[in-house]
């Protein structure tokens, strides 16, 4: 039996850690490596939890909605809830690392929807596949911002969107349409956004963005106006409606035109007005100055009515602005009270200030705020006392009070000082004025005008009126008649006559001093005398109708001047138709007939008794031939006021007329017998005996 | 003096031959890595199956939505809208086998070294059921390929495979390797260990 040696104890060799391992290990460690690899790449790559707020969800999920960036999704919101006080909407969104550092304090984001305007239809891919939000900021990296204010609306201007943004603001009583398009032949070159009205409430003002490819077609003297709705004008050629487009129809739009060359290239912020139409849009290149307008306040005191938007602002009587705005201004720590006073806006246009050095605002200003403490006011004056309209007068005042143009108040408006306004009576007047017109009774006016009328075209109708010329030409036919005849001329042949031979007589009385029949003969003179006077008697009475009549058309009344007229003419007509009258020349030539013979029979009989008492005799009867002339004067001054009625009379119903012609001769031979007739009561009443005595 | 039988060709062969001399294959007698590769694969299954239902599976896209959905999500989407059946399906086809072979296969690699309650025989019969329905877990695989390739209706509407199915499958296929290399040989090992110490009581 072999021996074998005894067991050696081997301790093997030590054993190396995993010698004993299967290779097959490998693969759970390269996928553990891979595993972590990737959790940590997407924990690395995870971007940043960025919160913004919003006035409303909109149909935003959790974990659905994404947040894109050029239509491009750079994000998913994680998490929707509320502000503390439940007030607004917090949406919170895991952004992309990428974009997340430009994502800076700049960044807009707004929620896009399906919107239907009458431009058109936006985000209507949202309708079915749920809203997302949009997101822009510009193409640099800035300090990364946490929380963000969500716009409403989608912005017209976004952070780094190339075009050139300007601003629009509305003319005085202006209009803008906010979201709008900005056309340019029919084409959209821009848009506007949503306006706003300015703090003051003057004027409406709205972000506009002219596309970049369009940029050129605006420069500093492009004028823009609204071109929402449409215009009927109705002119020679017809009606017509003028509208743009239909879009600009229903939604609003704005256009342009450089009615002008030279102008210059626009920088971004310029702010353009928005004119009403085309025409004003065109006027103002030319009226308006290229300088910015001088912008100072105003308040008056007087809170009145009349002030206008667009009143002129008047320096020394050139107009140099106008009213920009209106507004009430009620302030208690400035004023004392709570008194609403008048807040006018002036534009004053620096170029008409004739100012020597460079013109703008700024010169304007210190020109007017030098003339302000020299004593230069703003008040309120009459523009037009028809109206009541008023306009605002920038006046020197001797001894004002102490005031500057206050810059700090009022919005930064400068402060123009007021001094009292000069409407008061201006205002009075024309309320006078107003009032008094008012007062007017044009119904009565009417009424009577219509009687007036009427009684006119009656009166014109009238068989009497037509009659009246008829008449007048008779009556002057006759009278005409009555002086040409041969009685009347004869009368003072006559009287000549008697004259003469009374002066033969009393020389043939005086030589044989016989006066034997004188008596009887001055006793038929006297009898003469006495018929003459008796048949003249009728005369006055016919001047005294005329007088009234002449006295009544003095008055004006005309139907009834008329209806004298006709009567005087009757009258007249009567009076000359008399026989007394026909008589008068008659009977007067009679008389002296008598006379005459009667001294032809004295100087034949040669009677020459009693002569004294005769003389005696004769002077009475020549007093009496005084006394009865002695009317004479009377009648022919009436004749002649009667001639001068008559004349006027007739002068009034035609001047031209032959009837006129015929009678203005008649009447100055009329005149001319009535001075004969003066000339003959004058010497008569001068000397009666003359008559008589021959001396 | 033993034998060692090749695994390829089952030839038996005296212990200590270094390779089948008709196939050429390697012999063991036991194969001292098996345990550690069972082990390295079913980690890996394992951590497969985590993405597996962390991720969607399937992408639907209709008009305007697209809707993603993991394996659990899906199957409670089709409880809520009734269809039990096939979320039942789903869910024991995508959930419960595949939960349930990680842990037959982590089972029986540890009861190599420990005293089960199970017998021998159980486990046997639990090796084999694992091999067995192994490879029905590709299934959803099937489903997802089948749908992705069918739904390409353009713009209306697509269903395309998410992440989740390649992380199934490969989820599926370690643990199908890993229960493969487990050398069922060592069920019996611990019987016979079991034997020798009765004996030398």
């Amino acid at each position: 039996m072999s021996k074998t040696p005894a067991d050696v104890s081997i301790s093997p060799a030590r054993k190396v850690f995993m010698s004993g391992a299967s290779v097959v290990w490998i693969i759970p460690l390269v996928a553990l490596i891979i595993a972590l690899g990737v959790a940590w790449k997407s924990f690395n790559d995870r971007g940043p939890l960025i919160s913004i707020e919003f006035s409303d969800g909109a149909g935003i999920k959790a974990g659905e909605t994404e947040l894109k960036y050029r239509d491009i999704s750079v994000g998913k919101v994680e998490k929707v809830d509320f502000t503390a006080n439940l007030a607004r909407v917090l949406v919170h969104v895991r952004v992309d690392k990428q974009v997340a550092p430009f994502i800076d304090e700049g960044s807009v984001f707004w929620i896009v929807e399906p919107e239907v305007t009458a431009q058109g239809i936006t985000g209507l891919s949202t309708v079915l596949s749920g809203v997302y939000i949009e997101g822009s900021w510009d193409t640099e990296i800035g300090n990364f911002a946490e929380s963000f204010r969500g716009s409403d609306t989608t912005p017209l201007i976004r952070p780094g969107q190339s075009g050139l943004q300007i601003a629009f603001r509305s003319t005085a009583n202006g209009q803008l349409t906010d979201n709008a398009p900005i056309m340019f032949r029919g084409i959209e070159v821009g848009r506007v956004g949503e306006a706003q009205i300015s703090p003051q409430g003057n004027y409406a003002i709205v972000e506009g963005l002219i596309y970049e490819d369009h940029r050129n077609l605006v420069n500093t003297s492009t004028r823009f106006w609204d071109t929402s709705g449409f215009d009927v004008t109705i002119g020679p050629g017809g009606a017509e409606i003028d509208f743009s487009s239909l879009a600009t129809l229903v939604g609003g739009g704005i256009t342009f035109n450089t009615f002008v060359s030279g102008g210059e290239r626009v920088q971004d912020g310029t702010i353009f007005e928005i004119f009403p139409d085309e025409e004003t849009a065109r006027n103002s290149v030319f009226s308006a100055s290229a300088v910015d307008p001088l912008l100072i306040s105003v308040i008056f005191e007087e809170n009145v009515s009349g002030l206008a938007v667009g009143a002129p602002i008047e320096l020394s009587g050139l107009k140099i602005g106008n009213v920009e705005s209106l507004t009430g201004v009620v302030d208690y720590n400035v004023f004392g009270d709570s008194r609403v006073r008048l807040n006018a806006t002036l534009s004053i246009q620096p170029a008409r200030l004739g100012l020597p050095d460079e013109v703008s605002a700024e010169t304007a200003l210190a020109f007017l705020q030098n003339k302000v403490s020299s004593g230069l006011r703003a008040r309120l004056a009459s523009a037009s006392l028809l109206t009541g309209g008023l306009k605002v007068e920038l006046v020197e005042v001797e001894d004002a009070a102490e005031a500057t143009m206050d810059v700090s108040q009022n919005g930064g408006l400068p402060v123009m000082p007021v001094t009292k306004s000069e409407l008061s009576d201006a205002a009075a007047t024309v309320e006078g004025v107003f009032s008094r017109i008012n007062n007017l009774p044009i119904e009565e006016l009417l009424n009577s005008a219509i009687n007036l009328m009427n009684s006119a075209e009656a009166l014109v109708r009238d068989e009497d009126l037509r009659e009246t010329p008829g008449d007048v030409r008779q009556l002057l036919a006759d009278l005409s008649g009555l002086l040409n005849s041969d009685d009347v001329q004869n009368v003072p042949v006559a009287l000549n006559k008697t004259l003469v031979s009374i002066e033969g007589m009393v020389a043939e009385l005086e030589e044989q001093r016989i006066a034997a029949k004188l008596g009887g003969a001055l006793e038929a003179a006297e009898e003469a005398a006495k018929s003459v006077s008796s048949s003249v008697e009728g005369v006055p009475e016919l001047v005294a109708q005329i007088e009234a009549v002449a006295a009544k058309a003095s008055e004006l009344e005309l139907q009834e001047l008329v209806d004298e007229v006709a009567n005087l003419t009757r009258s007249a007509e009567a009076v000359i138709g008399t026989e007394d009258a026909v008589a008068l020349p008659g009977a007067l030539k009679g008389a002296l007939d008598e006379l005459n013979a009667t001294l032809r029979e004295l100087r034949e009989g040669g009677a020459v008794e009693n002569v004294n008492r005769t003389l005696a005799s004769a002077r009475n009867a020549a007093d009496n031939i005084a006394v009865s002339a002695q009317d004479l004067p009377g009648l022919v001054e009436r004749l002649a006021g009667v001639l001068t009625q008559a004349s006027r009379t007739i002068k009034g119903y035609d001047k031209g007329d032959q009837l006129g012609r015929t009678a203005e001769e008649t009447l100055r031979d009329i005149q001319k017998a009535a001075d004969a007739l003066a000339k003959l009561a004058r010497t008569i009443e001068r000397n009666p005996n003359s008559l008589l005595l021959g001396r | 003096m033993g034998l060692v039988a090749c695994t390829r060709c089952t030839h038996a062969w005296p212990l200590g031959q270094e390779r089948c001399t008709r196939c050429g294959h390697r012999l063991v007698s036991r194969d001292a890595m098996s345990l550690q590769r069972v082990w390295a694969l079913w980690i890996m299954g394992l951590l497969c199956y985590v993405p597996a239902n962390v991720y969607p599976m399937l992408r639907t896209r209709t008009l305007f939505t697209v809707e993603e959905s993991t394996i659990i999500g899906g199957a409670v989407e089709l409880a809520h809208h009734g269809s039990w059946g096939v979320a039942t399906i789903i869910l024991v086809a995508s959930v419960l086998i595949p939960m349930a072979k990680f842990w037959a296969i982590a089972f029986l690699a540890v009861s190599v070294h420990k005293r089960s309650a199970a017998s021998y025989h159980q486990r046997q019969l639990i090796y084999e059921l694992v091999e067995y329905i192994g490879r029905w877990s590709m299934i959803d695989i099937f489903v997802v390929a089948i749908l992705s390739s069918l739904v390409q209706l353009n713009s209306l509407a697509a269903i395309n495979p998410g992440p989740a199915s390649l992380f199934f499958a490969l989820s599926v296929i370690f643990t199908m390797l890993s229960a493969q290399a487990f050398d069922s040989r060592m069920i019996w090992d611990v019987q016979s260990q079991d034997e020798e110490a009765e004996d030398n009581v």
